[in-house]
């Protein structure tokens, strides 16, 4: 035995004497290196693709050798301790410990003075609300607890989102703790009294009475319906009034032009699930295109392999989440989109018989032009094409696409449309020219910050000092707030009373879940003051509006009362729609007559940019999934939110093409200066497979100068590189260079932290093979171990990769549940991020067609988990119910169980994250603890945390079924990121129950296990993605 | 002598260190903890003399992870239409004139990395003297358990099994429905 483990010792120390050998090289040994992408994980037969998560693996570049990958950020930075510190520190920590061990401090309880029956301490109530976060307004569900709103989750009562929700709706309950808010009204930036506020306006109000001068209400789209009343009383009381709609990121265009093709100003309500064969043009619908949630739901439903999957073909410049699920993707620069719309029509009218459409060119290859035209073709009546360009003629030609495909009224809904997007670019851009001259007496503003997000921020505030009076109903002092002689914050929307109608007849309402936390006033009670409505409130006239509005309009309830009791319970009403017109159905004819037009400014388009080469580039602004239009730039969660693609937090960058930075020799991070006609921005640059190479993708909503301690000045305003051609806005520049300036910028990305090194982790499959296999094989790797679920239960997770689009809304669910506290960029640089669910994001392919693959990782909660056995306190175990448990208090932080663990999901805790000012987020600051979960604990410095497969909720579903006295019913646990899930890609249950959902999806033939050769048993199931390919001839 | 005097210094040192040990192991325990509190409430003359049930007052601990204490409002349920005043019950009424919350003192104080639920305590028909002791005999509410996690364990592991069969079932006084079975994971209570 004896000389047996000696020899077992000196090949341990040959083999360690090696691998030191190895890394000594380092850089000079690369002779023994084959190919530069020998490392990449390659899953079967040649076939199959190898899979890269960023162009550092792909290259081998300097983050992927040696034994620390990155190098080590703390060894940089050493510090002295001498021995009087230790002894000195010793000596403090001894008598402070002595001295807190004397008494404990005394806790106080205190009850409520007069009890509810509705509100019982520790129990949560749930109350169905409207989101505000962006006009899409889904309807939640908001956990209240103890009086606090905090969690908000999908309603699943709404036929239009189901009972998903996004990443930025999920991070609004954040937004409302922000002490960042105003906490009363200012005028002319110092506090007031509502009384003294209303008293000046209503005589500025008096006095503009006869002028000529306009009063305008400038806001974002509103599609209250009581909102929209209210403004009504105004047009009725003061002649001079307008009201001007403005989003910052608009769909003005296609209004328009449905305006023209189909006689009604509108956006229309898209059918996703209906549709065989979707194609989008530069329209990132699976990641913040006008209703994300709704259509990724539609999508996913879609796309079942089970089922026959709907193709999906999308053209766009930057790689976006959209782009990163179609089954073709293809790279188009912004000013070439409507080439490639003109084309298809093309094709398609010489299918249909139609006449033909002019030019011959095509901007890309013409087989796969066929390819989508036949698919289109073959699939007519059931197909989509959606657009998300700002530009009137590519949005008539999509509209003569749609309608030669027979889609109108199948997968395109213009009877009942949505109300999701109102804003309008003439009329705003009309306002700010009369600004300018002096027109507008009174301007009020609300959801708007135009001296932001407007692309001639400066012409807007010139015409701004020019009002008698300017109101904002800002919740902050922010770009354009402080502008403005008076700011009468408005609540949060989880303060306020509310209503919303999405799409046409279907409506939502919200209700406060908390009263207000400052002195604020909802804007539309602000309005009916100011338009001589006296004392009623808000509340008050929402009801009497819906009793004489939309109560006539349904036939189900007899009684008002129990028909709004019953529409607030459920949060969402749908009625009979309004009746409309007839609508043109075929709309060729009619655009062979005026299309041609459109056509014609297409090419002339086209060939402007198009001429541009070399050096030229075009820019292309688009929204994150976390930020959106930038109004959520100060809430801390969406911050450190990575991009589902780039997966880079606090800041924007501008990403470049592969073949770009090399041809300019830029790596990540280099400050460029991006030079757009008279604007210039200096950002660093991102190297982003997929990009198209003429083009540079700059997000917006970020570099935002008056916003709050967590959003100031994070990243670089790219909204002045929009424009206003004509009456639309542009959301891309033309001729754009851009020089190195020799500095660099750290990025805080996620990307890299975890590197897989090499092992199958994504399997995927395609559709044909699908058909073929049989069942799965059986385990057969052996184990050691005895059996360990002797519990009740067997807890256990299937996550389908097919349906998971990246989109982060259980990121950000995760994150509000489990108290998972923000950490900052200098420590998302140290590889120290604290989320316990991230998206691992694969690509595979070339770097200029990459496929990607979104892959949902949290602990997997083996059976026989690596993490235990190297735990010297056993503070990490397997629970009777196959949970791998982490208890905090028996933790001695030796994170041994981080290094061992294969699937890299344990977080330690580097600091106290909490009221430490050194981590000045939503923790440090009492308001901002509010919305903590009380059901979870706060970690403090010194353990390590993971996912706990939400373990509070499987406790508190034990309980309520205990209380109900019966057993527990399969889907009643939903864990924080499956509940938030608009795809339904994540499914928790019990896995010794065969015909729970979760047993279901484990005996699919598309489930594996990861890492599952290592023998560590996951209880987490992962489903491959199934590929969809498009055949070209 | 010699041998006497180091003897008994070897065994005054072993003491000094046990009583050390001793008191060190007890840091954090409050077994005997009786504050005062605003308004002296004397359990003895509600819950034992008068008999009114524990739950009356604290409802919650039915539903709620908190027993919670009762708001002002139930103690007014007989407060109202009781004669009998003294100077405990003029803080009270006063208290519910000013609309001034009551501060009481918390006695059973858990850890914050501890999840204790009395609803599932209470629906399983562990008794509440179990862990709060003889309350309707105490003045002075006190704590007379240790709470400590080998205490808690200590039961957990009395009815870790679920009792089956009519003897094993009588054997932990269970008459009607089968109740669960403690749970012994640590996640049972850490998280």
């Amino acid at each position: 035995m004896q000389t047996e483990n000696a020899d077992a010792m000196k090949q341990h120390f040959t083999s360690v004497e090696n691998s030191m050998n190895h890394s000594g090289e380092g850089n000079g040994a690369k002779g023994h290196c084959k190919s530069p992408k020998e490392h990449l994980v390659q899953i079967g037969g040649p076939d199959v693709p190898a899979y890269w998560k960023s162009m550092e693996e792909l290259e081998n570049g300097p983050r992927y050798k040696g034994e620390f990958p990155g190098g080590l950020p703390s060894a940089d930075a050493r510090q002295e301790t001498t021995r009087r510190d230790f002894l000195a520190a010793m000596g403090f920590t001894l008598a402070a410990a002595g001295l807190a061990g004397c008494r404990a401090p005394v806790q106080n309880a205190i009850p409520l003075l007069v009890g509810s029956d509705e509100i019982i301490p520790g129990v949560a109530n749930f109350y169905a609300t409207t989101c505000r976060g962006c006009a899409s307004s889904c309807s939640l569900l908001v956990k209240q607890r103890d009086g606090r709103p905090i969690k908000i989750e999908g309603n699943a009562e709404s036929t239009i989102f189901g009972g998903g929700t996004c990443a930025t709706g999920q991070a609004t309950v954040l937004s409302l703790y922000d002490d960042e808010r105003l906490h009363g009204p200012l005028w002319h930036g110092k506090p007031a009294s509502w009384q003294e506020i209303d008293q000046h306006i209503a005589d500025t109000l008096r006095a503009s009475e006869g002028s000529k001068r306009e009063i305008v209400l400038l806001s974002g789209t509103t599609n209250s319906p009581s909102t929209r009343r209210i403004i009504t009383e105004w047009q009725k009381r003061y002649p001079n009034f307008r009201h001007v709609e403005y989003d910052a990121v608009s769909l003005s265009a296609m209004r328009a032009a449905n305006a023209q093709s189909f006689g009604r100003a509108v956006v229309p309500h898209y059918a996703f699930d209906k549709a065989r064969v979707i194609v989008g043009l530069e329209a990132d619908f699976l990641g913040t295109w006008l209703s994300p949630v709704e259509f990724a739901r539609q999508y996913a439903a879609n796309r079942k392999p089970e089922g026959v999957p709907a193709l999906h073909v999308q053209f766009e410049s930057g790689m976006s989440v959209t782009g990163s699920n179609a089954d073709v993707r293809v790279a188009v620069p912004p000013s070439q989109l409507g080439l490639v719309v003109v084309a298809l029509l093309r094709r398609i009218a010489r299918k249909a018989g139609t006449p033909p459409v002019a030019g011959t060119q095509d901007p890309i290859e013409a087989k796969k032009l066929d390819a989508v035209a036949d698919e289109l073709w073959k699939h007519r009546g059931e197909s989509l094409v959606v657009s998300g360009s700002n530009d009137i003629s590519i949005q008539l030609v999509v509209n003569a696409l749609n309608s030669a495909l027979g889609n109108i009224g199948k997968t395109i809904d213009l009877v009942q449309p949505s109300m999701q997007r109102s804003g309008d670019d003439a009329a705003m851009a009309d306002l700010v020219a009369k600004l300018q001259r002096g027109e507008v007496h009174t301007l009020m503003m609300h959801g708007v910050n135009p001296a932001y997000d407007y692309p001639e921020p400066e012409q807007f505030l010139a015409g701004l000092e020019k009002v008698a009076l300017s109101i904002s109903f800002s919740d902050r002092r922010d770009e354009t707030s402080s502008h403005a002689h008076v700011i009468c914050p408005d609540h949060h929307f989880l303060e306020a009373w509310g209503d919303a109608e999405p799409v046409e007849s279907h409506f939502s309402l919200a209700q406060p879940l908390i009263a207000p936390l400052f002195e604020t006033r909802a804007a539309q009670e602000s309005l009916l003051k100011w338009v001589g409505h006296g004392e009623t409130d808000y509340y008050n006239y929402l009801r009497e509006f819906w009793s004489t509005d939309i109560f006539p309009r349904q036939k189900e309830t007899k009684n008002f009362d129990a028909f709004w009791e019953r529409s607030l319970q459920d949060g969402v009403v749908a009625v009979p729609p309004r009746p409309t017109g007839a609508m043109p159905k075929d709309i060729m004819q009619k655009f062979q007559a005026d299309g041609k037009a459109a056509v014609d400014k297409i090419f002339s388009e086209a060939a402007a940019h198009g001429s541009t080469t070399g050096d030229h580039f075009e820019v292309h602004c688009y929204e994150t999934v976390a930020l959106r239009d930038g109004r959520h730039a100060n809430n801390p969660w969406l911050q450190e939110l990575p991009d589902p693609i780039t997966k880079v937090t606090w800041g924007n960058y501008a990403a470049i093409a592969p073949s770009v930075a090399k041809k300019l020799n830029l790596s990540d991070g280099d400050v460029v200066k991006l030079t757009a006609g008279k604007r210039q921005l200096e950002l660093p640059v991102f190297i982003q497979p997929g990009q198209d190479t003429r083009t540079i993708a700059v997000a917006l909503g970020y570099g935002r100068s008056q916003v709050g301690r967590a959003g100031q000045n994070v990243g670089v305003n790219a909204y002045p590189l929009t424009s206003i051609q004509g009456e639309y806005r542009r959301y891309f520049a033309g001729n754009a260079t851009f020089e190195k300036t020799g500095r660099t910028e750290k990025i805080g990305t996620t990307q890299t932290h975890f590197s897989m090194e090499g092992r199958p982790i994504v399997l995927e499959t395609s559709l044909e093979e699908l058909h073929k296999a049989a069942e799965p094989e059986e385990e057969t790797v052996p184990t050691l171990w005895t059996e360990r679920l002797h519990g009740e239960h067997a807890w256990g997770m299937a996550i389908d990769m097919n349906s998971c689009t990246g989109c982060s809304a259980c990121v950000v669910a995760c994150q509000a549940e489990n108290n998972v506290p923000v950490v900052g960029k200098d420590q998302i640089e140290r590889i120290r991020i604290m989320h316990w669910i991230r998206i691992d994001r694969y690509y595979s392919g070339t770097e200029e067609e990459p496929v990607s693959v979104h892959q949902p990782m949290m602990c997997q909660h083996c059976q026989n988990a690596p993490c235990e056995t190297v735990c010297p306190v056993l503070a990490t175990t397997t629970s009777s119910e196959g949970l791998n448990q982490q208890v905090y208090n028996r933790c001695i932080g030796t994170r041994y169980c981080a290094n061992n663990c294969p699937y890299k999901v344990r977080r330690f805790n580097w600091y106290n994250y909490t009221e430490n000012p050194q981590f000045d987020f939503n923790m440090e600051s009492p308001l901002g603890r509010m919305v903590l979960n009380p059901d979870v604990a706060v970690r403090s410095r010194g353990v390590m945390e993971k996912c706990s497969l939400c373990v509070q909720r499987i406790q508190l579903a034990k309980n309520t079924a205990l209380q109900g006295e019966r057993e527990l019913a399969d889907g009643e646990i939903q864990t924080a990121c499956q509940q938030s899930c608009p795809t339904q890609a994540i499914v928790f249950g019990d896995l010794k129950d065969p015909n729970s959902r979760v047993s279901q999806m484990q005996r699919n033939q598309r489930r594996y296990k990861v890492l599952d050769e290592l023998g560590t048993r996951p209880n987490v199931s992962y489903l491959k993605k199934v590929r969809n390919p498009l055949e070209t001839a | 002598m010699r041998l006497q005097l180091v003897l008994m210094g070897v065994v005054g040192a072993a003491l000094a260190v046990g009583a050390g040990a001793y008191q060190l192991s007890r840091i954090g325990i409050h077994q005997g903890y009786s504050p005062e509190q605003p308004i002296a409430f004397p359990h003895k003359v509600h819950a034992g003399d008068n008999k009114i049930p524990c739950l009356y007052c604290h409802y919650a601990a039915r539903t709620s992870r908190h027993a919670g204490i009762p708001p002002a409002s139930v103690c007014m349920n007989c407060h109202t239409v009781l004669e009998k005043q003294t100077v405990e019950i003029e803080k009270l009424k006063e208290a519910v004139q000013q609309q001034r919350p009551l501060r009481w003192v918390k006695v059973h104080n858990l850890p914050d990395f501890v999840y204790f639920n009395h609803s599932q305590h209470v629906v399983s028909g562990v008794a509440c003297q179990r862990c709060h002791g003889p309350v309707e005999t105490m003045e002075r509410v006190s704590q007379v358990a240790p709470l400590t996690m080998g205490w808690c364990l200590q039961c957990h592991r009395e009815h870790a099994k679920v009792p089956v069969g009519e003897l094993e079932r009588a054997a932990v006084g269970l008459k009607q429905r089968q109740k669960p079975a403690a749970g012994l994971d640590c996640a049972s209570c850490h998280y």
